[in-house]
């Protein structure tokens, strides 16, 4: 289904990531920005990972599907002027993810979803005989909802280990910090008590996002999740301390502030 | 068609996909903890590979079914009517319906055939089902028909609801009668009332427009197998006879959003004037009880329910007509 045209060093393609996303957001002028800053890294480690026409990506929260439209963008997978489209009337690129969503699998708008479809694709290829991998974007938010775990004890009871769930633990949901709402820790206690192979590690960082992916795609007998630690004001200097994780607003002097930031770095980044 | 008492047969539909799934290698078979119950533990023991336990998790279990059938297999997913549809309806919604995928939920134990309380008795899925855009909704009425629903069903583009009775399964239909997923058929020729029924309650039906064709008014029944999409030419055709002066519909169901509700619209839209009469649950939680019969009379779907709904609306005089329930003994199924 993907054809890469390009490849990237991973902190190059979250930095376009996060460029790209503010570029999305800014004609409304308030956006899911939180989310593709904190899931930038997870986001570029997924498409770097998953092989084209083989391994699927599944976006469970469909607010976040703007990071996967971003690096589709960035990666030459859609044009430029088609995600320009984002949120606007007509256009297929909605803000939060549906069935006309393009570039990912499998998104849903209705959160805690995800896990269970990438379940179906592990059952699916399991009976096609194939070594495919499942990469499954979950959020923090979304394990408040009970089909989440009933998803991760179907997974762990069949030893579903061809799937990996990149958890963005960005403790960001709508009514505030996701642990001043409900109490999720400790999270990778929860899933290894599952039988869960659990990574705990620092969402922002590449290197660590790879090797647990390597060391994912190298378990058997049981499924895997990156538990990614995270914030979704990471790499934007720019951003208010008050901004909402959740739904930024990004109005347009603060959002020529973030072009150039971003711009800056990745120049620093390239120089 | 026969006379009651009717024979029963056991695990009609069981047999049928197990039939089904030795043609067919893309169906699978997900149940839900009620494997027995739901007769596919026929497929378990002949198709071990392609069985699936849910478990007590019908979200998830759906939410996988639409990903199996994105990958080309045929899903049929195994639970209780009132558990397929109530807990998991964002997910049939949001993971089925909405991208018009090839799961096919079967939903066992009907209304009020339950005695098991309002937790077990699905009173809603009909119109639950019903609103989801795409879904075809299927209730049939015995074991002839419920022999053909899983070979029916298969290449239906999208998704499908069927509710089935459990148990023993009566048989009411010729051996050669042929369901088809684009009709209704007029089965009984009346000329004062459409009877319009499903499911269950078909035999209801037959028994009261027996009763009341000995009375001098004459009865049509019209078999309603498919709620959506409903054979509206069937329907207007029946309704609208310049004879009809009164439509009926059965179901054992709600009366709101089922077979009733869908009779109704297409009347209304066409402009169809007769008087309606919806038998039954009348906007009711039924309860927990001993047997099933206790309910049907309780919750007014039994045959004297629907003799005495025509002849009041009718306006006939004197007591309406007496219908004893013919005695069904062992192996045998007579409606209430």
């Amino acid at each position: 289904m993907r054809v890469m045209s390009e490849t990237l060093d991973p902190r190059e393609l979250a930095l376009r990531i996060r460029l790209r996303a503010v570029r999305m957001v800014a004609p409304q002028g308030f956006g899911y920005l939180g989310q593709a800053l904190s899931s930038a890294e997870q986001v570029a480690a997924v498409f770097g990972a998953a092989r084209p026409g083989v391994d699927r990506i599944v976006c469970s929260p469909g607010h976040y599907i703007i990071g996967p439209f971003a690096a589709a963008a960035e990666l030459g997978l859609v044009s430029e002027g088609d995600v320009s489209g984002y949120g606007q009337n007509g256009s297929v690129f909605e803000a939060i993810g549906t069935e006309r969503s393009p570039v990912v699998d499998y998104t849903c708008g209705s959160l805690g979803q995800g896990l269970s479809a990438a379940l179906g694709f592990a059952l699916a290829d399991r009976f096609h005989g194939s070594d495919a991998r499942i990469f499954a974007m979950v959020s923090d938010g979304e394990l408040e909802e009970g089909q989440v775990w009933e998803a991760a004890l179907f997974a762990a009871h069949h030893r579903l280990d061809r799937l990996v769930v990149l958890l963005d633990a960005n403790n960001s949901q709508v009514d505030g910090p996701v642990d001043s709402i409900t109490t999720l820790e400790p999270i990778a206690d929860k899933w290894s008590a599952f039988g869960w192979r659990v990574f705990d590690i620092d969402g922002h960082d590449v290197a660590a996002l790879s090797a647990a992916l390597s060391a994912a795609s190298a378990e058997r007998g049981r499924p895997s999740v990156l538990v990614c630690r995270t914030s979704t004001r990471h790499g934007l200097d720019c951003l208010p301390p008050d901004a909402d994780g959740h739904f930024i607003k990004l109005p347009p002097s603060l959002a020529a502030a973030a072009v150039a930031e971003l711009t800056g770095k990745l120049e620093a980044l390239r120089a | 068609m026969r006379e009651p008492p009717y024979p029963i047969e056991l695990k009609p539909y069981g047999r049928a996909l197990v039939e089904l799934a030795r043609r067919r290698a893309d169906v699978l078979c997900l149940s839900g903890d009620l494997t027995k119950q739901t007769e596919v533990d026929l497929f378990q023991a002949e198709f071990g590979e392609r069985f699936i336990h849910g478990g007590m998790a019908e979200a998830n279990m759906m939410g996988m079914a639409g990903a199996l059938a994105r990958c080309g297999f045929v899903p049929f997913v195994h639970t209780f009517g009132v558990f397929a549809t109530r807990r998991p309806y964002d997910q049939i919604a949001n993971a089925i319906a909405y991208p018009n995928l090839p799961v096919r939920i079967i939903g066992f134990m009907p209304g009020v055939s339950t005695p098991g309380g309002p937790s077990h008795q699905a009173t809603d899925d009909v119109a639950l089902m019903r609103a989801l855009p795409n879904m075809t909704v299927v209730d049939v009425a015995d074991a002839i028909e419920t022999r053909q629903v899983p070979a029916l069903v298969a290449d239906v583009p999208g998704p499908v609801y069927v509710r089935l009775k459990r148990g023993e399964i009566p048989v009411i239909f010729d051996s050669d009668h042929v369901l088809r997923l684009d009709r209704a058929s007029v089965v009984v020729a009346g000329t004062d009332v459409a009877l319009f029924a499903s499911g269950m309650m078909l035999a209801a039906a037959l028994a009261a427009s027996r009763a009341l064709g000995a009375c001098g008014v004459s009865v049509s029944v019209i078999n309603v197998p498919v709620i959506k999409p409903l054979d509206t030419a069937t329907v207007l055709a029946a309704a609208s006879a310049a004879s009809v002066r009164l439509v009926v519909t059965a179901e054992n169901h709600s009366i709101i959003g089922g077979l009733g509700s869908a009779v109704a619209e297409t009347m209304a839209e066409a402009g169809v004037g007769r008087p309606l009469r919806r038998v039954g649950l009348r906007d009711t939680f039924a309860e927990g009880a001993l047997d099933a019969f206790y309910l049907f009379e309780r919750y007014g779907l039994s045959t004297a329910a629907i003799v005495e709904t025509i002849w009041t609306a009718l306006g006939c005089s004197g007591v309406p007509p007496s219908v004893p329930v013919v005695a069904a003994g062992g192996g045998e199924y007579s409606p209430v």
